[in-house]
């Protein structure tokens, strides 16, 4: 079966700098992926890539069988592809269902269909209840619910997060864990970096481990959290491992 | 559930503009004076100028301090089609918008690359470099101006000479559609798209919004209202040259209301005219020719302290309240 | 158009863009330190010239010597308006762009309005100064000497503004701050303190341009809007930010200004430098120097 996502020989230099070198990942339809690794070690690049915001130096990328790496951001929304942010990016002006609205408007222009299927979709992340407060006003683990919301209303295939389950309190992450199986049952699949092992493990089907811009390892989570090379790539990173 | 109650608060709205129509329309009845009235028409005129503005400076977040390009395009294409081309100022108001709004796409093809505060002194420095042309551009009267001849009472021509009321009613009439047009706009997909695009351009990105297609969109819209207003005004005064029409003093004026009555609010720039302009006009003739500057130091006052305590305006005052009434 | 006309017209731009380039360094260095944009630049050169006008006409004290001094009430002012006003304004939630832009550009409309008020809006100037209308003739070319001394004062104010930020403590919080104002804070340096005696250090530089101005330039309550253009201008030839990039700047506006006078009517030589503001920004938005 085709991968619904994959890079085939990705690399991005910056300048002398190589942040990703030779990455070729699928991710299959359905799936819930976690891209996890140390500091620096590539993901949020690899990440960005994918999600369109620069192209890459090198190889391509590909959605359902198209060639999308020529594509930009907006357009590979438009095809199915929606993130969020490591540091979270509200509208901070606009209420919390107007944010969401804003996703919702790629599907339909239809004012009234948006402003529903925003309010669905608040529903789903349980945040019906603060759908006129003003986004700004809402608490940091709020906030990146409505990042997920925003992203859901554009009606993706594959969603992708960006450390939304960092820095929330073990009841929050809990929560976030329920809420990104849910959007996986709901048919969307889902792409997930982190960089704290231990939150992930339990919720992906697949982990892949970069370093050092690389892939060092992709299996089972389980394989994973044993693999040597895994330990020793974490070993110079304690707060990941201790977490 | 929830979309009713948004549905309600925009009849609401709608229904609230009505009826200011229908009260600033029965105002001449009572009120004679002809200085009032001036103020009056200068007060409806900045009112739809500054929410033609907001479009683009409050909505969409890019800041232009140059509006006085548009208006005195507007001015401008409208004297000289009649006085010209004998070509009647109604049309010419429209060739006037759609030139400016032609201006403006092809102005915002390099400006809306731009950042901040580079955008800013761009729209200064573009409206100068107009200011500047027309000022030596011998066609177009140059320093001298043009003199629009007023010989008879005429809707057709749009000049009266004894009455200021019909060009009070075509203010109402500018601002009253100034401002539908924004409630329109508002509660659409342009709306939507240049409020996520002030707030953060790359998640608008994200999630589908064509950042750059949105700010084109909002600058031609709001180049073509602000051209109307020109337009208006070159009849009003019935003469013009470059510092009547282009001068850098109607950017600030243009911009103003907005900022003082909440930027990126529908009501905001309503009520910022409604203030800023009576105020100033007043101050002006109470403190009398010795106070010159007098207005500045008021209307300047005003902007820093909105900025530096309620940045969502005025209106943010009544907002403020209604969330207090409603937590009770 | 003879050679002679040419080089003479350069020679005078020339001096012209070295006092734009002092005009503007202050500009410069606020943005650099906070990226802030300080829109009543032209109204603090105004009120500089102002200061030098009024201390010659009351005290008789030449603008030569009282340029001490209204550096000095610059510097104060300018750390006052920190104080008051921008630090406030830096803490926007909402708004940030508008908020960033209308609280320095409301304050040049308060000074506008103050200076039309207390000052009236007659064009003032200072006559008999010790400088004032005298002209030098190096090579047959002709120096009107209040531009040659303030573009020798230009010199002398980058070069000694280069020991300061290279050689002082101040000066090194100052450029660290310009790169990583975070950082910096953790290192136990008062931001604050580094932003209030950024904003004197910038408007005393600007107080310096406006006393040597007031000796050959007409003063009035509106005279700083153009220069505050010519200002941005200049600072976006030398690069946002970079504090010598505006003394480069500086000069290739006054060169610029001095060449479009000699093609285009006199009162068009503005449209030169502001095409180049345009130019500049649409093809490199870095500027055209470096970032020192």
């Amino acid at each position: 079966m085709m991968a619904l996502l994959e890079t085939r020989g990705v690399w991005q230099r910056f300048g002398g700098l190589i942040a990703n070198a030779d990455v070729s990942i699928s991710v299959g339809r359905g799936e819930i992926v976690g891209l996890i690794g140390p500091n620096g070690a590539g993901k949020s690049t690899l990440f960005n890539l994918i999600a369109g915001v620069r192209p890459p130096t090198q190889g391509t990328i590909w959605l359902d069988g198209v060639d999308i790496t020529a594509t930009p951001a907006t357009e590979r929304c438009r095809r199915g592809i929606a993130r969020t942010f490591q540091v979270v990016k509200s509208f901070e002006t606009m209420t919390v269902i107007d944010n969401v609205i804003v996703g919702a408007l790629i599907r339909t222009t239809e004012m009234r269909a948006a402003r529903r299927k925003a309010f669905e979709v608040l529903e789903f992340c349980g945040l019906a209840g603060r759908a006129d407060v003003m986004a700004s006003e809402l608490i940091p683990s709020e906030k990146r619910r409505l990042e997920v919301a925003r992203a859901l209303a554009t009606e993706p295939k594959l969603l992708l997060l960006d450390e939304v389950l960092t820095g929330l309190t073990p009841l929050e992450a809990q929560t976030g864990v329920e809420l990104v199986r849910r959007v996986r049952d709901t048919g969307v699949t889902v792409l997930m970096v982190e960089h704290v092992m231990e939150i992930v493990m339990p919720l992906v089907d697949r982990a892949i481990v970069l370093d050092l811009g690389k892939v060092l390892v992709e299996g089972k989570p389980t394989d994973v959290v044993r693999d040597p090379k895994v330990i020793a790539a974490y070993l110079g990173d304690r707060h990941a491992v201790g977490a | 559930m929830h979309d009713a109650t948004h549905a309600v608060r925009r009849r609401r709205d709608l229904i609230v503009a009505a009826v200011f129509v229908a009260l600033a329309a029965c105002v001449p009845l009572f009120v004679k004076d002809v200085y009032a009235q001036n103020i009056m028409v200068l007060t409806l005129m900045y009112a739809g100028l500054s929410q033609s503005w907001n479009i683009l400076g409050g909505y969409c977040g890019q800041i232009s301090l140059g509006h006085a390009l548009y208006f005195g395009l507007g001015a401008y294409v409208t004297a000289i089609l009649l006085t010209k081309f004998g070509v009647l100022p109604w049309f010419g108001m429209l060739a006037g918008g759609i030139v400016s709004a032609l201006i403006a796409l092809a102005l915002g093809y390099p400006t809306f690359r731009l950042g901040g505060h580079y955008f800013a002194i761009a729209t200064i420095v573009i409206a100068e470099i107009a200011f500047l042309l027309f000022l030596n551009w011998d066609w177009a009267g140059a320093a001298l101006g043009i003199d629009i001849m007023v010989r008879e009472d005429s809707w057709a021509k749009f000049q009266f000479t004894r009455s200021k009321l019909p060009y009070f009613y075509f203010a109402l009439f500018f601002a009253a559609v100034a401002w539908l047009v924004t409630w329109w706009l508002e509660n659409s997909k342009w709306g939507y798209w240049w409020r996520a695009v002030k707030d953060n351009p790359d998640a608008a990105e994200s999630l589908g919004v064509v950042v750059f297609k949105s700010k084109m969109g909002a600058g031609a819209i709001s180049a073509f209202l602000t051209a109307i207003g020109g337009a208006f005004y070159a009849m009003f005064v019935s003469y013009i040259d470059p510092d009547a029409v282009m001068s850098f003093q109607f950017s600030l004026l243009i911009s103003l209301p907005a900022v003082l009555g909440g930027i990126g609010t529908l009501w905001g720039p309503v009520l910022g005219a409604a203030v800023l302009i009576p105020v100033t006009e007043l101050t002006r003739s109470f403190i009398g020719g010795s106070g010159r500057g007098v207005d500045l130091i008021v209307y300047g006052s005003l902007i820093v302290l909105v900025s530096l305590t309620r940045p969502d305006g005025l209106l943010g005052l009544f907002s403020r309240k209604r969330k207090v009434e409603a937590a009770r | 158009m003879t050679a002679e006309t040419i080089i003479q017209s350069l020679a005078s731009g020339l001096l012209m863009g070295l006092l734009y380039g002092l005009i503007a360094v202050g500009l410069s260095l606020i943005f650099g330190l906070m990226n802030i944009v300080n829109f009543a630049h032209g109204e603090f050169l105004m009120l500089s010239m102002y200061g030098a006008f009024f201390l010659f006409a009351f005290f008789a004290i030449d603008p030569l010597l009282s340029m001490p001094l209204v550096a000095a009430g610059m510097f104060v002012f300018g750390a006052a308006i920190y104080l008051l006003i921008v630090r406030f304004a830096m803490r926007a939630k909402t708004n940030v762009g508008m908020v960033q832009i209308f609280a320095t550009f409301g304050l040049a409309i308060v000074l506008r309005g103050l200076a039309q008020y207390f000052f009236t809006p007659d064009y003032r100037s200072i006559t008999h100064s010790w400088l004032g209308g005298k002209t030098v003739s190096i090579g047959g070319i002709f120096l009107p000497v209040p531009q040659l001394v303030g573009a020798l004062l230009a010199i002398v104010a980058f070069g000694a503004l280069y020991v300061f930020i290279k050689r002082t403590d101040f000066g090194r919080a100052l450029e660290a701050t310009r790169e990583d104002a975070g950082a910096v804070a953790l290192v136990g340096i008062d931001q604050n303190r580094v932003f209030a005696l950024g904003w004197g250090l910038g408007s005393a530089l600007v107080g310096l341009a406006g006393a040597i101005m007031a000796t050959f330039f007409y003063i009035y309550p509106d005279v700083g809007a153009s220069f505050a253009l010519i200002a941005y201008v200049v600072v976006a030839l030398g690069g946002f930010g970079s504090v010598f990039g505006a003394f480069a700047g500086g000069i290739l506006v006054g060169l610029v200004e001095a060449t479009t006078a000699l093609v285009m009517p006199p009162s068009l030589k503005a449209v030169g430098i502001y095409a180049v503001y345009l130019l500049v920004v649409f093809i490199r938005p870095r500027g055209l120097f470096g970032s020192i």
